[in-house]
């Protein structure tokens, strides 16, 4: 297996260009328009749904839960426990939020594994996986908390100066990924293998001679894992 | 691709991975579909992305520290978790428990059943595209949370129950509480239900859809509000009475077992929309119940090193998504040697294979937001 | 007319293109708060958070710009200008007042309908080339839906064209009369079902559907792409209001309507986008295939029965 480097990520163009006076509207805009990505887990998700609720409502805020997927997210709550098998997709999904991106740990459980402390299959703590912005302690935490998360990470907005070259210090642009997990064909081989030896299908004939200029063109699908689709799971 | 009738031109059919993380899953449970065009072909749940080893911790665990981790198993039903392994470590030991934490029990189990259910309500339409109700439900949850945090201080993992009856006494007034949230619910319930069951649309989306048949619930073991939605008139509370139910599902008393027959999606919010009337009516009784027990213990002291005497045991009650049984078995340690749990969410997930294929995937987004599963109930 | 008319009125419209989706977005921010008993967002800018869609402006502009390399490059690059051109285009032609338009050309209803279309090529092309399965899903939804929205809205217009005579909007506006509230009921609310439909609003956004598709064509899109699309969503409620303001509810005609004839219309257009928002906050999402059945066994039997009757009206008044 052949490993490839990822490409650098790098900040939208205005943020790159323009001169430090400006950062101040800069910082403005990105602290008061955090999409938020609810990583949802276990105990703690149902939390931040409490926390976006009217009762505690941190739309206030101007954090915006109407982001469905990591593409057009700002921040992630990664509220829940983390286990082993679910660790690739949380890097995964990460890899796949635009810069600047931030990320709040939500609940003991991501921050540490919480009660699972000693379990076989629970990663201890989700900043082994991406570097964290926000630990909110609590098992789980109540929403209030969640709230002083998010007002902690909005000061730090309002006085950081992010820039292409300040990202290789977040230690993950350093990451490399196997090359067999960046080609995603719409059909892989596995699939094409499975459909054709599927006894019940009516149309296994009609399925693989057609997979080549099937739903999108196998030739074509060599998305890179942070680049690529936006179903999490790998096809292998 | 393109169409359901587009018999003679050739199409590939195309594998989709839905979740583990996906805005219709509400955790992380996914699902492997085959497509043709929109319509599934082949589903195939895979579990395990939530799988936190519980059942081997349970037996690095003392009774006492083996709540923690069996009321989060199923975080919208903690309370009742915690019920299960109190009523089975109490069976093993032959103890009795105090009448008053019984009652207690009984109320806050249904207290709790009324807020999971209320969930499911929210996140349901949510679903279904349908933003606004999720707001009224957790408007009325927040007002049952406050009294079960008043009494436990916890929100969501209560931690209440002991094994010999509950932490604490009942605080000063608290009943008063309980009562008047429950009456603020019951008013403003209605208000809910119509967005939900009185909406052209949601009716239109669910009806006949995902239908479930008796035989089905049979061959899978599925439980719960799923099961008897499709007639399947089974519910343990009244079957095999734990708690206080025997006296509640009594006839002439307040309990009684929601039914419905059609086994679509809208039948199983039906249920899932008549329970909460239910179980508010069950907690009315328990509070009146409680008003007029006199005071007395609510737990009973238990040595320090508390260790359960060899043998085993199976004990099963009707969480709020099903069946939720404990299998315990003891050396006579101060841990289990083995606790098996037997958990509704499994089961009724597991069907999704037989139930999806055929279906459209806007209705597969129906049918599994109908399924009410709990991740963490699914993986343990 | 003047050269530097000309750039004036092309000013105007592009202002009110940029500023007028802001106005309706913050508005759904609001209203739907209200409706949910919350707030909504209070602290961007200040005074009950104003600025809050500006503030996402700011954050867009420095996202990373991330195109993924399975999708089909330039088709994935364009899509999303694509979208908001279609709009601005269609927003030139819509008069404000009998005199307050970008350009007046003769057909102008004709090309409102026909720019309109090529927004929803966006969707198509964004669908296609993200290399996403959601999104292709969510394309070739878009593309079902195109089928049955597009007839019944060209047929409720032709209706409204057939009433005044002229498919000019400017002279539609002129004869429109309060009897047609009534009279062109029917065909107004065909109008509006279509244009939701167009518009990918709620019940109708099957193509995007968050639960379902993640977000359907626009998955993959990040930064000023993904606002581009967001903005031409918005900018299509303002076009598609005002100008069912104008076909409809008679635009700038009101009281005072030689002083403030503009503001009529804009406060006519602003109700019906309002309607708009509002069926987003109670309703849930219909199925593609449920649509389909209302636009052929509804929307147009309707919309034929209102040209019907347009035409009885247009030949007895015309005795």
């Amino acid at each position: 297996m052949t490993m490839t480097d990822l490409p650098m990520p790098r900040v939208g163009p205005l943020q790159e260009a323009t001169p430090k006076p400006m950062r101040l509207i800069l910082n403005w805009g990105r602290r008061y328009s955090l999409w938020v990505f609810n990583f949802g887990l276990a105990c703690c998700a149902i939390e931040f749904i409490a926390a976006s609720m009217a009762r505690h409502d941190f739309i206030r805020l101007g954090v915006i839960p109407f982001a469905p997927g990591p593409r057009q997210a700002d921040l992630m709550v990664v509220s829940g426990t983390v286990t082993d098998k679910m660790a690739p997709a949380v890097r995964r999904l990460y890899d796949q939020m635009p810069e600047p991106k931030y990320v709040i740990s939500f609940g003991a459980c991501s921050n540490s594994g919480g009660p699972y402390w000693d379990s076989y299959c629970v990663t201890k703590g989700v900043d082994q996986l991406i570097p964290v912005d926000v630990y909110v302690p609590g098992c789980p935490p109540r929403p209030e908390a969640l709230l002083q998360g998010i007002l902690l990470l909005q000061q730090r907005i309002a006085s950081e100066q992010p820039a292409s070259r300040s990202l290789r210090k977040k230690s993950y642009a350093d990451r490399r990924a196997a090359a067999a997990v960046l080609s995603r064909p719409f059909v892989s081989a596995q699939d094409r293998e499975r459909l054709a030896g599927a006894p019940s299908e009516s149309d296994v004939s009609r399925g693989t001679s057609d997979a080549s200029r099937g739903t999108g063109d196998v030739s074509r699908g060599t998305g890179d894992v942070s680049r690529g689709s936006t179903d999490v799971s790998g096809e292998a | 691709m393109v169409g359901v009738g587009a018999g003679g031109l050739a199409s590939a059919d195309m594998v989709l991975n839905i979740g583990p993380q996906h805005p219709a899953t509400h955790g992380v449970l996914r699902l492997r579909i085959t497509l043709d065009g929109e319509r599934i072909r082949r589903a195939e749940p895979i579990v395990g992305y939530m799988h936190r080893g519980a059942e081997k911790l349970f037996e690095v665990r003392d009774y006492r520290q083996i709540m923690v981790l069996a009321n989060r198993h199923d975080w919208l039903s903690a309370f009742s978790n915690e019920i299960g392994v109190a009523l089975t470590v109490e069976r093993m030991l032959g103890m009795d428990v105090p009448e008053r934490a019984t009652w207690t029990r009984t109320l806050l189990a249904e207290l709790n059943r009324v807020l999971n259910h209320l969930m499911f309500l929210g996140s349901y339409p949510l679903e279904l595209g349908a933003i606004t109700p999720i707001f009224y439900s957790f408007r009325e949850r927040e007002e049952l949370q406050a009294v079960m945090e008043e009494i436990s201080g916890g929100r969501m993992h209560y931690m209440f129950s002991r094994v010999g009856g509950l932490r604490d006494d009942l605080p000063a007034g608290w009943l008063g509480r309980v009562a008047a949230s429950i009456a603020a619910v019951r008013r403003r319930l209605p208000d809910l239900e119509s967005l939900l069951v009185g909406n052209e649309i949601l009716r239109a989306r669910t009806r006949g859809v995902g239908v479930l048949s008796p035989e089905l619930i049979e061959a899978y073991g599925v439980s719960g509000p799923i099961a008897r939605a499709s007639g399947v008139d089974v519910d343990l509370r009244r079957d095999r009475p734990y708690l206080a139910y025997a006296e509640l599902f009594a006839p002439g008393g307040p309990g009684r077992v929601v039914v419905r027959s059609a086994g679509d999606c809208l039948a199983r919010l039906e249920v899932l929309l008549e329970q909460v009337h239910v179980s508010l009516d069950l907690a009315q009784a328990c509070l009146d119940r409680l008003a007029a027990l006199p005071a007395g213990p609510v737990n009973v002291k238990l040595p320090k090193v508390l260790k359960v005497p060899e043998g085993w045991d199976y004990v099963a009650t009707e969480n709020p998504l099903g069946f939720n049984g404990y299998y315990l078995v003891s050396r006579g340690d101060k841990t289990p040697w083995r606790l098996k749990l037997r958990s509704a969410s499994f089961n009724n997930v597991a069907v999704l294979g037989e139930l999806l294929p055929g279906t459209l995937i806007a209705d597969m987004v129906a049918i599994l937001g109908s399924m009410f599963f709990v991740v963490g109930d699914i993986d343990k | 007319m003047t050269v530097t008319e000309v750039v004036l009125r092309c000013l105007i419209v592009l202002v009110g293109f940029l500023v007028l989706p802001l106005l309706i977005g913050q508005t759904e921010h609001k209203l739907m708060a209200h409706m949910q008993g919350r707030l909504g967002p209070m602290y961007a800018g200040g005074f009950h958070g104003w600025a809050q869609l500006v503030a996402d402006g700011v954050k867009f502009v420095q996202k990373e710009d991330v195109v993924p390399s399975a999708a089909d490059k330039p088709v994935f690059r364009f899509a999303p200008a694509l979208a908001l051109a279609s709009y601005l285009m269609a927003l030139a032609v819509v008069p404000l007042g009998p005199v307050t338009w970008g350009a007046n050309v003769p057909g102008s209803l004709v090309w409102v309908l026909a720019v309109g279309g090529i927004g929803t090529l966006g969707t198509l092309m964004a669908g296609w080339s993200s290399g996403n399965k959601y999104s292709l899903l969510g394309g070739l939804r878009a593309a079902a839906q195109l089928i049955s929205y597009e007839l019944p809205l060209i047929l409720s217009c032709a209706s409204f064209a057939m009433a005044a005579g002229s498919l000019s909007l400017v002279a539609i506006g002129h004869a429109w009369t309060p009897w047609w509230l009534i009279w062109q009921l029917p065909g107004a609310l065909v109008f509006l079902v279509a244009a939701t439909a167009e518009l990918q609003r709620p019940p109708f956004d099957m193509p995007v559907a968050d639960s379902e598709l993640v977000f359907g064509p626009y998955t993959e899109y990040t930064g000023l792409r993904f606002a581009f699309f967001l903005l031409a969503e918005y900018a299509g409620i303002v076009v598609m209001s005002l100008l069912l303001a104008v076909l409809w509810l008679g635009g700038w005609t009101g009281p005072f309507d030689h002083q403030i004839g503009v503001l009529w219309t804009l406060l006519k257009g602003f109700g019906i986008a309002l309607v708009i928002l509002w069926m987003r906050m109670s309703w849930p999402r219909l199925r593609e295939d449920q649509l389909q059945r209302i636009a052929w066994l509804w929307l147009v039997p309707l919309a034929l029965l209102q040209i019907a009757i347009t035409a009885a009206g247009v030949v007895l008044m015309s005795r």
